[in-house]
Parts: structure tokens; sequence; C-alpha cells
């Protein structure tokens, strides 16, 4: 029970990253890269925030997802906007590593190397269900993660900005003609991108320790999630974060600590060579339409 | 010859020259340098020229087949500990030991591979992130196999009971990286190299020439894989020590900047790159947290400002240097006779394509639906119809590019329903696209040549070799190439690049890719959209002669001038549906098309 809990809870949160990636992989068709890094800061910034400027939760909370939206919207500025047309060069992948790079030793040098105890939600409180203790926390990142899954869901389905995106993520040009900003779009999406970002790095903070490697040891996962589901769509995002929160879970009973991130990946490169486009694939069911398109 | 030919000639001449003498120069320092220079400046020199090997691996990947991975420096680390294994625990011989650290290399590369057969380009990168991350956990973990975090120490080199010292260690990299530099040039001039340029360049275009895209990325990646385990190898015996730290994210960096300072996607842009890249951090030696931000801020900034490199802004300025030099030998050129030149084996079945129930369904939209049509061969056949009526659909099934829901479709008495672009390619069958799709990375004859890939047989060592079969062939395929240049009159820009050519020409040029594919049935999608009047009339005489050499042709057109005089059938189509086929007499005096089009009430 309590490990079913804990995979639920970590797949959540991987969930939520993999939703970040895929609200800029759906309007721009990019994977961003830093986003590795973004999270990192996100936990970061509010640890500091929290543990030395003795913020209350929520306060600390806000400025580091306002510190992660400008963090995104510079990385979009600096590595992606000059770049023009994004799907016949492939040249972001190296500057958005490049962007990710930078923020990783930046924060190294700020922070420190030494990874810091992140506090509980809750400071740790734990309730017993069905005889087994859960810790709140563990409950407050399904829920969290629940709730801004559903709200984005929402958001891109019936506001004007939902259909905006989905213009821009089907025909830049076009909806560019049609009086759409893509460009505009395109940053929004980023910002809100950091802002998740933020939200799932301070969640997942206390569980991994928050220190400047998160970008390696948690982006990965993110990204992993995110191919695993399906990238883009918000159900694929959800999906793919729980398997790889369950598939961990089991990884740890079987395989020596060290390997566990191994196996993680090795099923990720299965999955993609069986399903390329992921579990719950959009580009699956829509392969054929795509084509007819490009031709 | 045109004259500007022979202008580029003597440009390429004198270019050569300077070259020549510059890389003889270059050569000959290197080899005198370890007498002058001391222990230190040898071993760091001999480290340049492992990374030189490490570049090219990751610039033949990157650079000119378009697999961007960031799992080069484990790539590099598996061929250290493998090799240092082989030697250490199994004392096999030191080559022995080189060759299993690359061939292990090249396998752990298919778990990057194999996925990127079937993804875009950028799930690989991912993918090779992920690998990167197994393979650090697995030399940290493996104790027994890797010696774990602590690493692991490997004797200095035996060859042939020789213990090498510095300076004989220097001499043996130099000739490996020397051979890996000739590899890197035999192989991507050739039609191996164009090849994969084609597939960086254009995946559908690629598979139009019948290129099996796929199968050529998982090679072109077991080969970088190895050209970067190979140079781990070398790596293990001349450091004579591992740690997994080595082969870090820091590495990642370090390999993706070599490649992007010297240029992707150049022939000496991994050297430039590497000597660079190596010397650059020296000034950081201080201050190691600034290095990494200064390394992130080029990879940043250099793609952007500088997208091709060193080497690329250099090569700009000597362009006529890549001239190909076999279409300038040929004194007097063979008249264009299509007859000769196209048709080989055009003796099939009298209806060339048939098509039964065609059907194609997007979603819950019937793009084509229960479509009947026959080609006789040697004829031209249109295929009109309003916009959307499911023209294009209809020859990506033909072509395969889409798969129909429903429906056959025969040719040349072959079911071929399904069957994928690249191996229609070779049954026959060939075409030109709505909206061009050319190779940019490549020249105008280039893209020529690439149509008549099929006819090559010269092997992959034949490339790397350079032997007379190779050179044969490639002097006949570029001679024949430019007499397709010919008769779209572009021969005298044969070394442009295809952008700079205009709209009207670069469809020219796509049909002569087409034609040099020696087809049976031509599939002219919409080839005279965008063409002014005088470019029409010209495309309808070369579709004619080409028509009268016995090729069929399949055109979708909007000219109804032009369809209707050249065409000798024509099949109307609506919705997805036809509603009416005959001569173009008949079509034309036909009042279902006439409401179809005019939206007359008849």
């Amino acid at each position: 029970m309590q490990e079913i809990v804990t995979a639920l809870a970590n797949g959540s949160i991987y969930a939520l990253m993999a939703l970040a990636i895929g609200i800029i992989y759906s309007t721009t068709q990019i994977i961003n890269f830093a986003h590795g890094s973004v999270i990192m800061i996100g936990a970061m910034s509010s640890y500091w925030l929290l543990s030395f400027a003795q913020m209350n939760f929520i306060t600390a909370m806000l400025l580091a997802v306002l510190i992660n939206i400008v963090l995104s919207i510079v990385i979009y500025k600096v590595s992606v906007e000059k770049l023009g047309d994004l799907t016949n060069n492939s040249r972001w992948i190296v500057t958005l590593f490049g962007a990710g790079i930078i923020i990783d030793n930046t924060a190294r040098i700020l922070f420190g190397t030494e990874p810091k105890a992140y506090p509980y939600l809750f400071d740790g409180k734990v309730i017993p269900i069905f005889g087994s203790k859960i810790m709140v926390h563990e409950i407050m990142m399904i829920l969290v993660a629940v709730v801004i899954g559903i709200v984005y869901q929402i958001v891109i389905q019936k506001t004007n900005f939902g259909r905006a995106v989905r213009a821009v993520s089907f025909r830049p040009d076009t909806s560019r003609l049609m009086g759409i900003r893509s460009n505009h779009i395109v940053l929004i999406c980023f910002a809100i991108s950091g802002a998740v970002a933020a939200i799932s790095g301070a969640l997942i903070a206390p569980i991994t320790f928050a220190s400047y490697t998160m970008t390696y040891s948690i982006g990965i996962k993110a990204f992993a999630a995110a191919l695993i589901g399906g990238l883009g769509n918000t159900k694929g995002a959800f999906i793919g974060g729980i398997s790889l929160g369950l598939i961990e879970e089991i990884a740890n009973m079987v395989v020596p600590g060290g390997l566990k991130d191994a196996i993680s990946f090795l099923i990720m490169i299965i999955v993609i060579i069986v399903l390329p486009g992921g579990i719950l694939s959009a580009k699956l069911f829509n392969k054929g339409e795509l084509n007819a398109e490009k031709v | 010859m045109p004259n500007s030919l022979i202008k580029a000639n003597s440009m390429q001449k004198k270019y050569s020259r300077i070259f020549i003498l510059f890389w003889t120069a270059l050569l000959l320092i290197s080899l005198v340098l370890p007498l002058f220079a001391g222990d230190y400046y040898t071993r760091f020199i001999s480290l340049i020229f492992i990374y030189i090997i490490l570049a090219i691996g990751y610039n033949i990947s990157a650079g000119f087949s378009g697999i961007t991975s960031f799992a080069f420096a484990a790539h590099y680390g598996v061929g250290a500990y493998v090799s240092a294994v082989a030697i250490t625990r199994y004392n096999m011989p030191f080559l022995v030991g080189l060759l299993a650290g690359a061939i292990a290399s090249g396998i752990v590369g298919l778990a990057v591979s194999l996925p990127s057969s079937k993804v875009k380009h950028h799930y690989l990168a991912l993918i090779s992130i992920g690998l990167l991350g197994i393979v650090q956990q697995v030399l940290n973990e493996w104790q027994w196999f890797t010696g774990g975090s602590g690493g692991m120490y490997i004797p200095s080199w035996n060859f042939f009971n020789i213990v090498l010292d510095t300076f004989q260690k220097y001499y043996f990299i130099f000739v490996i990286m020397l051979f890996c530099v000739v590899l890197q040039r035999n192989l991507l001039k050739s039609r191996w190299g164009r090849d994969l340029i084609a597939i960086k360049n254009n995946e559908i275009a690629a598979a139009g020439v019948g290129i099996n895209f796929s199968k050529y990325r998982i090679a072109g990646y077991f080969l970088c894989s190895m050209l970067a385990g190979l140079a781990g190898s070398v790596y293990a015996s001349f450091s004579g020590y591992l740690s997994p730290d080595t082969f870090n994210f820091e590495f990642t960096v370090f390999i993706l900047l070599m490649a992007v300072v010297g240029g992707e996607g150049t022939l000496t842009g991994p050297i430039i790159g590497a000597v660079f890249v190596t010397v650059i951090p020296m000034l950081f030696n201080a201050t190691p947290d600034l290095k990494q931000i200064v390394f992130g801020a080029l990879l940043v900034i250099l793609p952007q400002i500088m997208p091709a490199g060193i080497a690329g802004n250099i090569k700009k300025y000597f362009k006529e240097i890549d001239n190909n030099k076999y279409i300038l030998e040929k004194a007097e050129q063979n008249e264009f006779d299509i007859a000769r030149n196209v048709t080989e084996n055009n003796t099939g079945t009298v209806d060339i394509l048939v098509v039964k129930g065609l059907t194609k369904r997007f979603g819950g939209v019937t793009a084509v639906d229960g479509l009947d049509m026959t080609i006789k061969r040697g004829t031209i056949h249109s295929l009109i119809g309003p916009n959307g009526a499911g023209k294009s659909t209809t020859v990506n099934m033909i072509t395969g590019i889409d798969k129909p829901t429903e429906g056959s479709i025969i040719f040349n008495g072959e079911e071929i329903t399904g069957n994928k672009m690249f191996n229609l390619t070779r049954k026959g069958l060939s075409r030109t696209y709505q909206h061009v799709r050319l190779f940019n990375n490549l020249s105008v004859v280039e893209n020529v040549a690439i149509g008549g890939r099929l006819s090559y047989t010269y092997s992959i060592i034949d490339s790397i070799l350079r032997t007379r079969k190779m050179k044969k062939e490639e002097r006949k395929s570029f001679h024949e190439a430019m007499e397709y240049l010919k008769i779209i009159d572009l021969e005298d820009k044969a070394n442009y690049d295809p952008e700079s050519l205009s709209a009207g020409q670069q469809k020219l040029l796509e049909l002569a890719r087409a034609l040099y594919m020696k087809p049976e049935l031509l599939v002219l999608d919409e080839p005279c959209a965008g063409l002014s009047e005088t470019e029409t009339k010209e495309f309808s005489k070369i579709i004619k002669k080409i028509r009268n050499a016995g090729i069929s042709i399949l055109l979708i057109e909007h000219h109804m001038d032009l369809v209707m005089e050249i065409s000798d059938y024509i099949t109307v189509i609506d919705y997805g549906k036809k509603i009416a086929e005959g001569d173009p007499v008949s079509v034309n005096s036909n009042p279902v098309v006439r409401t179809a089009y005019l939206g007359e009430g008849a």
C-alpha cells in the first residue's frame, strides 16, 4: 500500500514535469532540453526562500514560480527565438542544451554542491490509511498534479487562449495570418511550462534532496515520462508519469539502488522502439493525416 | 562547355593547390613535432588527435546524417572500458582490444539507432541522454567489470611485445587519426555520403529516390559510435587510468562544442574544433566553474551566429574547391536522347497501373472514396478535380507515402498496395512533389545524380579505398547527370546550390532527378504550379518528349489548357469520388465536370 502511494505520488510529479515539456512541444514541436535545469531552479530557489529568507511556503512558492517564469522566457528569447523555422533545422537541440549547462553551473556556484534537505509539506505529517502510514505530503503531490492537469486541460479545450495554442501547434504561419501572435503564444507556453516546473520541482525535492544535480537525476525522468506517455498531450503525460513511477518502485525492489534509473531508461528505450509515439500517442493515430499535410 | 564551368575549374585548380600545400605543411609539422616538443606537449597533442577521431564520429552522425546524439561520451566510455578489460583481464593483444572496444561501442550505439529509425531526430537526442545516464551508472556500479568509481589501471601499450614510449604512441595515434580523416572524406564524397546528406535534408524526397532511411540511420550511427569507441579504446591505453567521471555530462558538452566550433557537416570541422576546444579550457584552469558556463554560452551563441562553424565560414570563400571534377572531363557531350537515356526495360503489361476501390479515411473524413482508375502504358493520364478533391492523397497512396485504408494498387501486374516509397522506386515508379523537395546541401548536378543511385554497384569498401571501379561509376553517373541537366538547360549551373535557382528551375531540376531514376511511370504532382506562361509551355514540351520516349505519366495539374492539350486520358474526381473519365474532348464537354468546376446549374 505504502509503495503504491509512493509510486503514484512520484508518478504524478513526473507527469507534471512531462506535462510542462508537452506544453512547449505542442506549440513548437521542440523539446526543451533545458527543462531539467528549470525544474532544478524551481526547487533550489524555493528552498533558498524557505530556509534562508524564512518565508512561508505559499509566498516562497509564488516567488519561485515567478523566478521560473522569467527564467523560461529568457531561455526562449536567448536560445530559441532567433533560430527561425524550428522544424527544418535542429540547432535548437544544441542551443537549449547549452542553456541548461549555463543554468546548472550558475546554480552550482550560487547554491553550492551540498545536497540540501528540503522540508516536507505539513512537516512530514503521517496519517494512517488502511493500516499503513501515508505521508500527507505524498497525497498533496497527487492532488496538486491532478488539479494542475485538469485546469490545463480545461484551459486548452475551452478558452480562447487554448484554441490559439492548438491553432499555433497545427499551423504556425497560418495562425499568424489569422491574427494570432504565434511568437506571443509560444512565449506564454514557455512561461506556463516554467511555472509548472517550479511546482513540480518543489514537490519532489523533499524526496530527492535539493541540489544542482537534480537537473540530471530528475530532469531525465521528466523526459522519460514524456516519451513513454507520448509527447504533447495531457493524458499521455499522466499515463507516462504514473507508469514511470510504478516501474521505478518495482525496479527498486528488484535491482540494486544504483541501477534503478538505468532500468527506467531502458524501459523508455524499449517503449520507443515498440511504440514510437508513446503509450498513448496522438501521433500514432494521426500519422497519415500529418503526412498528407506535408507533401 | 559552358563558360562558367571552365572558370570554376581554373579556380578549383588554384584553390586545390593552396589547400594541398597547407595540408602538406600541417602533416609535416605533425610528423616532426615530437622531436622538438617535450614530453608534456607530445602527450597533449596525442590527446588532440584522439579527440579528432571522436569529433569525426560525432560529425558524421550529427553534421552529415542529422542524428544529434548526446551519447558520444557514453560510446567513448564503452570503447575505453571494453578495450581496457579485454587487454588487462583477458590478456588480449592490444590491437584486438582496440577492435573489441570499437565493436562494443557500436553495439551500444544500436540502443540509440534502433529507436531512431522509427522516430524523429529530437526523440533521439532524448534517448541518447538516457543512454548516457545508463552507461554512467553501469560504469559506477558494475564493480567487477569496471572497478567502480575507484577506476582501473591499464598497463602501458604492448605492441608485438614492444612497449611503446610517448613518442611511439604519438605516431601510432597519428596514423589512426589520419586513417579516420581519410575515411571520413572518402566515405562522404561517395554515394553513401550523398545518401546520408540527402536523408538529413529531406526525408521524404530521400525515400523518393529509393533510400531506405531507417536502414541508413542504423548503419550510419553504428559506424559513428564505432569511431567514438575506437577513440575511447585508444584513450584507455594512452592514459593508463580510467575513471567513470571522465565520461560524464561535461564530456558530452566538450564533444558538442568541438562540432559546433569547428563546423558541423564540414570535413575539416572536427580537426579545427578539436584543436580549439582543447586549447580554450587551458585559459580557465583556475576557474573550472566558469569554464562550463563559457562552454554553455558558446553552445547557445555559436549555432545562432555561425551555424557552419569556423570551417564553414572559411569554406564560403573557397566554394569552388568542392566542384565536381568529373563533369568537366567530357569534352564532347552526347546530345541528350531520351529514348536512349531513359527507357531501358519498358516492356510490361499494357495497363501499367490499375487502381481498384482505393479508399483513404482520415478520422471521420473520407478523402478518397472507392476510386477506380487504369493507366495505359505510354500515355499521359491526367487526374484533375477541384481543390480538396483527393488528388494529392491518391498520388500519395500510389507512391507509398500514405497507406490506403481499403482497395488495391497494381503496378506492372504486381500488387504494390501499402509498399513503402523506397521500394517502389526500385520497381520503376518515380515522382515529383507539389512543393519542391530538393536536397539543398547537395549541388545541382548531385541532385540529379542521386536519382541514379540505384545503378551504382560499388561497395562501401570501394568508396573508402577509392578504387577504380568506384571512380568509373561515379564518372559515368555524373556524365549522364549532365546530359539530363542539358535538357532542362541548367548545365552551366551544375555546381550551384539548388536554393539559388528560380522556382521554375527547381521544378525542372526535380523533374530531371525523377527522370534519372529511369521510371516506367512518372508521377507529376502539379508540376506547373507557380510557373510562368513560357515556363509552362517549356514544361509541356518536355512532358510530351518523355511520353514519346515510352514513359507513362500520371499528371495532376490545375492549368486546364495544359491538361487538355497534352493529356491522352483524363480522370476527374470530386469529393474523393470519380465523377467522369475519358479523352480530353469528352471530359471537356461533360456537364457533370462543368458543374463541379464552375458550379453551373446543369
